[in-house]
């Protein structure tokens, strides 16, 4: 069987939603960044999978743009955590809820 | 900053032409320092006065409220009638917004120069009356008294629309201020609940005023323009309509018209005096002034149509309004709820789109405005000696202070249209003018009846208060030194407003002279807008259906 | 000096009297009643001046407000009716101002009271002099206030309290119509000037409208005390004696007449149909009433108020003259008989019953004198002034209508019954109580004008010869009596039955009610009669069932439904619902960070479908 765009569409959805899940669903505050990841990555291979599918280079670019902003991002947010762990001796996302109404 | 370098600008350019002699402008400058005059007279108040008893603080306060009055009295005098656009004394100062049109253009015509003067002498009697009572944080309460004043005589000054909105916003939150901080019994939930519904009101009209202007396509946001552009091209009839009753409806919130009138009883109850005495007596006849000045004359297809509206309100509020106020124990209450009845005179006065109609409103404005303040002014005082509102709890006031029962018993048969006084002018001349059509006449039957029922509930009040034989713990209370008889400064208050509504009430020309000229420009030229074949060739935007 | 400046002081004199005496402040006590005094015989010397050169009318105008083409005037009319008038008020205005100074001697506030007076005196010269209805309206309210002031007078009581509120608001309740006729009167006529109406109404009679008319005497129920609107008179006794002399006897009563003649040429006969029933009606009504009191000030008071009936009959069978003479002639000896009773509860130390009075006649002479001339006046008996009045009244009315020629001698007879019950139980027999026996004759400040008003209540009525020429519409109506076909006959037979009247009257009252007696004879024998009598038709009742039954309930209700449903429910309720809305949003603030990424993602996906017009 040859493996089409549709699979590789099928997999980065299935993809994005697994991260999108841990990202509602996970209370540990890593786990949702590690889901959002996920996501990020998903969209990375259906971006790849489609600049081989057309022939163009324009996907792969962006895969390098959103590789890089996902690296920046990881870093200032584990450092966010790191300093909630501190302020507040948990990461758990429903002990952090001073925002609420 | 940009108002640092605007105030800096107003300065130089302002005191430059008075000194090269610019003479003619004078007049004009003098009605823009019973603006600023009493706005910076607060500001210091506000900012740099520490002890209000001390003689400079004094001195500067009574400048504060007399300059003014002084000025104001001054510029009737030099009033002059013929002149062709009818608003003396024109003053236009450049805001920066004139992209939108809007400038700082004062000046004083037949309608608003009464109530100018009105504003000047309730503000002379509120401000000589607090500078000398005895309220926690006085400086702060006699500063804000005083830019409410200043917003007080804008509104009043004010040809350009949007400042006329602006000084009386400038009004409002000091009255929010000071009821929130002085305020009597719940005043927390009251001021919020008055300011809000008030604020609403104010709203409804801005963007009646808005729209007013928008579609008028005038070329400034003021009423020399807005006339101009009206005279050439009238509003389409159902446009007109509706500005009307956005008009109509925030002005009617404004002036707490029946059944927007709930916010006043309660909030009169609760505000101080000074507060109560600016807002009652000033604040309340901007709504009215707005329809008198601007509704009405621009907008003749939409006061038909919501004619009838005027009237069935302005009923509502003289009879059931009037019936609610027989059924007050609380002093202030009662004189909160008699003065929303007093406006129902106004609005009936209103709705007979007639120049003798306009007219009647005009007096009755001005002596109401005197008669409420004066009322509240004495409110305070008979709580002074009887630490109570409750009617029922008083009595016996003729023994222990004939003077102040003097003063009441004459502020209640003013307010309740005795002759002499100025309200019987206004209220007779509103009901001559509904006697006029067959159409209205049903309204003058109705609303006659308030004269009966004002008396019931106005010579009930001077009945408990003044009649009877005072209680022990009151006359203990107040022999001495302590409150007794009026002092000379509440006489000076009482009398500057007791004073000025004689002297209409005996010779109401003093007035309507001007008003009438003003009345009959304004009227004689928006008849033009009356003719039919206006509704021509404007095209209206209609709501189109979705399909 | 001229007749302009004459009529100004006449005018402005008592009101820069009472300014004055306000003035005084401190020393009020001891200078109102001098000041009061000159200031009464001001006035009388100004009109005397005024009244000795007038020429045939005086009328003067002023514009005082102009509204687009509706302009508003204050002036004079001075014609001979108003002459007649002003006379007839300085006169008696000098007498009372005198006896007050002896009444109210010994009244901590006659400060107040003088200056009362003479603001009064004031607004009654305005009403005289008015030119237009729109001035007597103003002073007509001015002319009410200075009754609420003086009724008021002894504040610290309760029942002057109520009795000067309700003479307020009943006369502003006929001055309600009276607006509403003045209003119409001037869109009818196109203004309220007196002349210039007269004039309109002779040229288009079809303008005179009844309604307008009924509108019109509105202000004349109230002021002069017909029914239904006669419940504050008797209870105005509550004021001074003097004030009740002055002012609900001798002239702001008489005010009501003295409109019901100026605007005599405007009503159309069906309004005067009915002034002459309701006039007659009161006459009796009051005349029943007078005999159940027993306070002396309210027997004079039901008196006075028969006799406006008497006035408002003959003004409604066309004879106004006739009407103005019953109004001076009245004027003076009712003033009469209050400063008498004055005079008299003075001396038993403000005893006002007269079952507690009795015997006086020998402890004052003068004071019983010349009350029972007043009565004798008042009676209508031949040789005194109240006879000619009568007697006029009585001619016309026979003319008229036989019924109320009837009901009007019967009338006569029942004046004569109750005054001679006054009479009798006050003046002869034994003291009834301890007050009585130590009565003595007042001081001469006071028994002066009781013998000067005395001699105008015997001589007034012969109005022939009043100077000046005043009270010519009187002789011009006396004239048309006097053509009457069959007037010897009428005038033979009302004769015999007036003089019946008046004789039947006073003998019968004594034989009833005996002299001097401590109890009322008729309630002890007629119970129900009695209590019948004191029901007054219940009037007073109604009104007091009207105010706390149905007005106080309704007025409680409307607060009701304004505070709870106006501001409770609509206005605070709708921020209420902001409030819930507020509380519905916040509910959506969890605080976790799950839950708005889910909302951040809702709202994404309802934008796209937005987006692709699934919406």
């Amino acid at each position: 069987m040859t493996i089409g765009i549709n699979e590789f569409i099928i997999v980065s959805s299935l993809l994005f939603l697994i991260g999108f899940l841990g990202v509602i669903l996970r209370r540990n505050t890593i786990i949702i960044f590690m889901s959002i990841e996920l996501m990020l990555n998903a969209v990375n291979l259906a971006l790849v999978a489609f600049s081989r599918y057309n022939n163009t280079m324009d996907g792969s670019i962006f895969v390098f743009f959103i590789m890089t902003v996902a690296a920046a991002e990881v870093a200032v947010g584990l450092a966010i955590i790191v300093m909630i762990y501190r302020q507040r001796q948990t990461i758990l996302v429903n002990e952090l809820n001073q925002l609420k109404g | 900053m940009s108002f640092g370098f605007l105030s800096v600008y107003y300065f130089f350019g302002y005191t430059g032409s008075i000194y090269f002699n610019d003479f003619s402008m004078m007049y004009s400058h003098l009605l823009f320092s019973t603006i600023w005059i009493p706005f910076i007279c607060g500001l210091i108040f506000l900012v740099s006065v520490k002890d209000v008893k001390t003689l400079g603080a004094r001195l500067l306060g009574l400048c504060g409220g007399v300059l003014p009055f002084v000025f104001a009295w001054i510029l009737y005098f030099k009033y002059d009638a013929s002149l062709l656009e009818a608003y003396n004394f024109e003053l236009i100062l450049p805001t920066g917004l004139e992209s939108l049109g809007i400038f700082l253009h004062l000046g004083l015509n037949g309608i608003s120069l009464p109530l100018f003067i009105l504003s000047a002498t309730v503000g002379l009697s509120a401000i000589v009356y607090a500078l000398f009572s005895n309220a926690e944080r006085l400086n702060l309460y006699v500063g804000l008294l005083f830019i409410m004043f200043s917003g007080l005589m804008g509104t009043f000054a004010s040809v350009d629309l949007f400042f006329f909105y602006f000084f009386h916003e400038f009004a409002l939150i000091p009255t929010f201020i000071m009821i929130m901080i002085w305020g009597g019994v719940s005043r927390h939930a009251v001021a919020l609940e008055m300011t809000i519904y008030l604020t609403l009101g104010a709203l409804l009209s801005l963007i009646g005023l808005i729209a007013l202007y928008q579609q008028s396509g005038a070329e400034a946001f003021n009423m020399i323009a807005l006339k101009d552009a009206l005279l050439e091209q009238p509003i389409s009839e159902v446009l007109q309509n509706n500005i009307f009753a956005l008009l109509f409806f925030g002005f009617g919130i404004l002036v707490s018209l029946f059944p927007f009138h709930t916010w006043a009883p309660k909030g009169y109850g609760a505000a101080p005096t000074g507060a109560a005495m600016l807002h009652a007596g000033v604040l309340k006849k901007f709504g009215l002034y707005g329809l008198l000045q601007i509704a009405i004359p621009f907008l003749p297809a939409g006061s038909e149509a919501w004619g009838f509206w005027l009237l069935l309100l302005g009923l509502g509020n003289i009879l059931v309004i009037g019936l609610v106020t027989l059924a007050q124990k609380d002093l202030k209450q009662m004189i909160g709820y008699s003065s929303v009845m007093h406006m129902g005179y106004a609005f009936i006065g209103l709705g007979t789109f007639s120049i003798l109609g306009a007219g009647g409103v005009l007096l009755l404005l001005v002596a109401h405005g005197l008669s409420v303040a004066l009322l509240f002014l004495l409110s305070t005082c008979i709580y002074k000696r009887f630490s109570t509102f409750n009617m029922d709890e008083m009595g016996g006031l003729g023994q222990i202070a004939p003077n102040l029962s003097a003063f009441f018993a004459l502020a209640i048969l003013a307010s309740i249209g005795l002759p002499g006084f100025a309200n019987f002018w206004g209220e007779f001349i509103i009901f001559t003018a509904l006697g006029e059509s067959e159409s209205t006449r049903w309204v003058l039957y109705l609303a006659a009846l308030g004269i009966i029922i004002s008396a019931v509930y106005g010579l009930r009040a001077v009945g408990n208060i003044v009649f009877g034989v005072a209680k022990e713990s009151v006359i203990q209370a107040n022999t001495g030194s302590k409150a007794g008889d009026m002092n000379p400064i509440e006489k000076f208050s009482a009398t500057v407003l007791l004073g000025s509504l004689l002297l209409i009430g005996v010779y109401p020309k003093i007035f309507s002279d001007y008003s009438n000229k003003t009345l009959q420009n304004i009227y004689s030229d928006t008849s033009l807008l009356l003719n039919d074949e206006y509704v021509g060739d404007f095209k209206l935007e209609r709501d189109t259906e979705y399909e | 000096m001229d007749i302009l400046t004459n009529l100004l002081s006449l005018l402005f004199l008592p009101l820069g009297t009472s300014i004055l005496i306000i003035a005084l402040g401190k020393h009020r006590k001891k200078y109102a009643p001098i000041v009061a005094f000159m200031s009464a015989i001001g006035a009388l010397s100004l009109s005397y001046i005024l009244l000795r050169n007038l020429p045939e009318s005086v009328h003067y105008s002023w514009e005082w407000l102009a509204f687009g083409d509706s302009k508003f005037y204050i002036g004079i009319l001075l014609d001979n009716i108003g002459a007649t008038m002003l006379a007839m008020v300085s006169i008696v205005a000098l007498c009372i101002v005198t006896f007050s100074i002896g009444y109210m001697s010994d009244d901590a506030a006659k400060g107040r009271f003088f200056a009362g007076v003479a603001f009064f005196m004031f607004s009654m010269t305005g009403i005289i002099l008015a030119d237009n209805l729109i001035m007597i309206f103003l002073f007509w309210e001015l002319v009410g206030f200075s009754s609420y002031l003086l009724i008021g007078h002894y504040f610290q009581k309760e029942e002057a309290k109520s009795a000067s509120q309700k003479a307020f608001i009943v006369n502003r309740i006929g001055d309600f119509g009276f607006l509403i006729g003045i209003i119409l009167t001037y869109w009818q006529f196109g203004t309220t000037n007196i002349e210039l109406l007269s004039i309109q109404s002779g040229i288009d009679p079809s303008l005179m409208s009844t309604f307008i008319g009924f509108l019109l005497i509105c202000g004349f129920i109230g002021k002069s005390a017909q029914f239904p609107l006669h419940v504050w008179l008797p209870d105005a006794m509550a004021g001074p004696t003097p004030v009740s002399a002055l002012i609900h006897a001798a002239t702001m009563v008489a005010a009501g007449i003295y409109l019901l003649i100026r605007i005599d040429f405007i009503l159309t006969s069906q309004v005067l149909l009915f002034i002459a029933y309701s006039g007659t009606f009161v006459a009796l009504f009051a005349g029943f009433c007078a005999f159940a009191q027993d306070d002396i000030k309210r027997i004079l008071a039901y008196s006075t108020l028969s006799q406006l009936g008497y006035m408002a009959a003959i003004f409604g069978m066309g004879y106004s003259g006739i009407a103005l003479f019953h109004l001076i002639t009245h004027a003076f000896f009712k003033a009469l008989l209050f400063l008498g009773a004055g005079a008299v509860i003075h001396a038993c130390h403000h005893e006002q019953s007269i079952f507690k009075m009795g015997g006086l006649f020998k402890k004052m002479p003068i004071t019983s004198i010349t009350f029972i001339i007043g009565t004798l006046a008042l009676c209508g008996v031949y040789g005194f002034s109240g006879f000619y009045s009568k007697d006029s009244i009585l001619i016309a009315a026979n003319d008229y209508n036989g019924t109320l020629f009837y009901f009007l001698v019967f009338g006569a007879f029942m004046t004569a019954g109750y005054m001679g019950r006054l009479i009798w139980i006050v003046f002869f027999g034994k003291a009834n109580s301890e007050a009585a026996s130590s009565a003595h004759e007042v001081s001469a400040v006071m028994t002066v004008p009781l013998i000067l008003l005395s001699g105008f209540a015997i001589f007034v009525g012969l109005n022939a010869y009043w100077p000046f020429g005043l009270g010519a519409s009187i002789v011009s109506d006396l004239d048309h009596l006097h053509h009457l076909s069959g007037y010897k006959e009428i005038h033979k037979w009302v004769l015999i039955l007036g003089s019946a009247a008046w004789i039947v009257g006073l003998g019968v009252s004594l034989i009833f009610y005996g002299k001097g007696s401590s109890e009322d004879r008729l309630q002890l024998k007629f119970p129900k009669v009695f209590a019948f009598l004191q029901g007054r038709l219940w009037v007073d009742e109604l009104y007091q069932y009207y105010v706390n039954h149905i007005q106080k309930p309704v007025a409680e209700f409307l607060s009701f439904v304004d505070e709870v449903i106006l501001r409770g429910i609509i206005v605070r309720g709708g921020a209420g619902l902001v409030g819930v809305l507020g509380v519905g949003f916040r509910l959506l603030q969890v605080g976790k960070i799950n839950n708005y990424v889910l909302w951040f993602f809702v709202g994404l996906l309802l934008f796209w479908l937005y987006g692709i017009d699934l919406f």
